[in-house]
């Protein structure tokens, strides 16, 4: 098999310089710019960000931890929802599985803290593995099922082997002395969520990203180009697996305990909420998504002591549930591509393009793409 | 010598017989085309050749190799490339993204390497970029080269699908119906693409199309599909005489075809 020729005109070594003349090319309507981020609004927002975990009360320090973790696995997430097309309502149980690894790493192994964070990454790529093995013979409802028993599993019964979880006392898992400060362990969890999304940006200009991406859209044309479907979707669960357990990880030190009733099935439930209300298929949305799910009951209980007028007055923090079903509702019937889509002509801004919405809305996979915009 | 072989394939749906030992044999270089009215089996065909069905009975061969067992993407990797009769395209990408995508197989860079971006994985991505846009020039689809799949005129969309099979480097190339919707205009330049793939792109070429007339105008040889079964097989000037073709095309008493 040889290389596809070159068309008769052009030179092959070169770029096109100019096509057959028979095909004049139609030139594009506006000069295309190449798009310039605009940095100064970016740093601005980058800035208030990051000096979250420095103006916040101490109560709620932890908060910001947990809302970069929930960042994190919301990436997580939108590898398998939103690049590959596939469903977890298990995810909770990846998050205990990497904290009760970094945990046992930590505590029972003695392993310094990033071992203990490699350590939670390979057990849940590992476990993701052997679920994505079993699960992926099935589709849709089904997955949905075997994702649900995977997480009940893990939740009554893996997370309560005493030998590995410390059962009902739960599993220490101290903080490194260098990030021991709430603040500085803020900073640490916003870095690794910083780490995740480069990390996800490349992701999407790979062969195996577009790869995911493409059978998501149609299993057989993706097939039928050659790329092994059964493996792609199998590598998108253990990418998946294996970020969520990195979250695990910094979640089981915020406390610096971890316990079984940490991972609830509605915390799978927040998790695919979160992912959906932010944006399927949008990096910076389900980003969004979890910072915003995070820090929900914190809202809720603040406006709840400081806002005396209805409904704030009756609404509280175990509200979140109605209110996060409220949103997903609203999402699904107004913004199919959530905050993302919401947010469709300020994201274009800030990448450089003009102040307007998507002049082509494609549905709620809108901004997967193929990630040439970080 | 025969690049691709089906040797009495065979499928059934339930009680529906949509195959009935069905012998082909492709010759490297050859235009073939597949006639047939509606639901004689013709994209059944494609489907066992390309590996989506897996046959009741017969073999087939790919380049002398028994592929009657493998996977969709093991064949496409062997050099056998199809479209499909809906639009088969990744329909949240652009033109160029979908041309990317479809050279899969021959990215040879891991991905652990790209994603750190080291310098032979960003060459290759600019090779890769630069192949697809030498495959939208050959086709002629430059000016869409950034458009997303999503707002595309159909005819257009048919053209952009034959591209990206063109972009997976394929040996043999299936076309399931490239000109539905497309003008007679259009049809008879596509005729002419077809023409160019062989000569530039020494692709051997099985083409399935309901327009009669440019079937037999471009093929080498032709297999004529009715119910299921080989009706008829011949070079285009035997089977435009054929009584029993034109018979299926058009009821009994017609005696000419075209």
């Amino acid at each position: 098999m040889t290389d596809l020729a070159p068309p008769p005109v052009a030179d092959p070594g070169d770029e096109r310089v100019g096509g057959p003349a028979a095909e004049p090319v139609v030139p594009a309507a506006a000069p295309a710019r190449p798009a310039r981020p605009r940095v100064v609004p970016l740093a601005l927002i980058l800035t208030a960000f990051l000096s979250l975990p420095l103006v916040v009360s101490a109560t709620y320090l932890n908060v910001v931890s947990r809302a970069a973790i929930y960042g994190i696995v919301a990436i997580s997430l939108n590898v398998l929802v939103g690049y590959a097309g596939q469903v977890s309502l298990g995810h909770a149980a990846f998050l205990g599985l990497g904290a009760f690894s970094s945990g046992y790493a930590l505590s029972e192994m003695g392993l310094p803290f990033p071992g203990a964070l490699l350590t939670a990454v390979l057990v849940s790529m590992g476990i993701a593995l052997v679920l994505g093995g079993v699960a992926l013979r099935v589709t849709g409802l089904y997955l949905a099922l075997v994702t649900i028993a995977f997480g009940l599993f893990a939740q009554e019964t893996l997370f309560n082997i005493r030998s590995l979880t410390g059962g009902g006392a739960g599993q220490p898992a101290p903080r490194p002395d260098l990030f021991a400060g709430d603040v500085a362990y803020a900073y640490l969890c916003i870095a690794v969520l910083a780490l995740v999304i480069a990390f996800d940006w490349r992701l999407t200009a790979t062969k195996a990203g577009r790869a995911i991406q493409a059978l998501r859209d149609d299993e057989r044309v993706a097939a039928s180009w050659g790329i092994d479907v059964t493996g792609y979707k199998l590598l998108a669960f253990v990418i998946s697996g294996g970020i969520a357990g990195l979250g695990g990880a910094l979640f089981a030190s915020v406390e610096q305990i971890v316990a079984k009733d940490d991972f609830p099935f509605s915390l799978s439930l927040t998790f695919l909420l979160m992912t959906v209300v932010g944006g399927t298929g949008n990096r910076w949305g389900v980003v969004q998504g979890g910072l915003l799910f995070a820090a929900l009951p914190t809202l809720l209980d603040q406006l709840h002591a400081n806002v005396h007028v209805f409904p704030f007055t009756s609404i509280t923090a175990t509200w979140e549930p109605a209110i996060g079903a409220v949103l997903l509702l609203l999402t699904l019937m107004m913004f199919p591509g959530g905050m993302a889509q919401q947010q469709g002509a300020l994201l274009r801004w800030l990448g450089g393009g003009p102040f307007a919405h998507d002049p082509e809305p494609s549905g709620p996979a809108q901004g997967g793409g193929m990630g040439a915009r970080p | 010598m025969p690049v691709l072989e089906t040797d009495g394939v065979s499928i059934r749906f339930g009680g529906v017989q949509a195959l009935s030992n069905v012998s082909l044999r492709i010759d490297e270089g050859e235009i073939v085309g597949i006639l047939g009215p509606n639901g004689a089996g013709k994209t059944t065909l494609f489907n066992c050749v390309s590996g989506f069905y897996q046959p009741t009975e017969g073999r087939i061969r790919l380049f002398d190799e028994d592929v009657t067992d493998q996977k969709p993407e093991a064949r496409a990797q062997r050099g056998l490339g199809r479209t499909f009769q809906q639009v088969g395209l990744v329909r949240s990408f652009t033109v160029l993204e979908n041309l990317i995508v479809a050279q899969h197989a021959s990215v040879r860079s891991s991905s652990v390497s790209a994603v750190l971006g080291l310098g032979a994985a960003r060459r290759e991505e600019r090779e890769l970029r630069r192949r697809a846009d030498r495959v939208l020039d050959f086709m002629g689809l430059g000016d869409v080269r950034d458009r997303p799949i999503a707002g595309l005129p159909y005819g257009t969309l048919k053209m952009v699908e034959v591209a990206a099979v063109l972009a997976t480097d394929p040996s043999i190339l299936m076309l399931d119906e490239p000109l539905a919707g497309a003008s007679a205009e259009e049809g008879s330049a596509f005729c002419d693409r077809v023409e160019q793939m062989r000569r530039e792109l020494g692709l051997t070429i099985i083409l399935i199309e309901h327009h009669v007339p440019l079937v037999l105008r471009t093929s080498d040889y032709v297999y004529v599909l009715n119910f299921g079964s080989l009706l008829a097989e011949g070079p285009p000037e035997e089977i435009r005489g054929n009584q029993a073709v034109a018979e299926a095309y058009m009821g009994e008493g017609a005696t000419a075809l075209a």
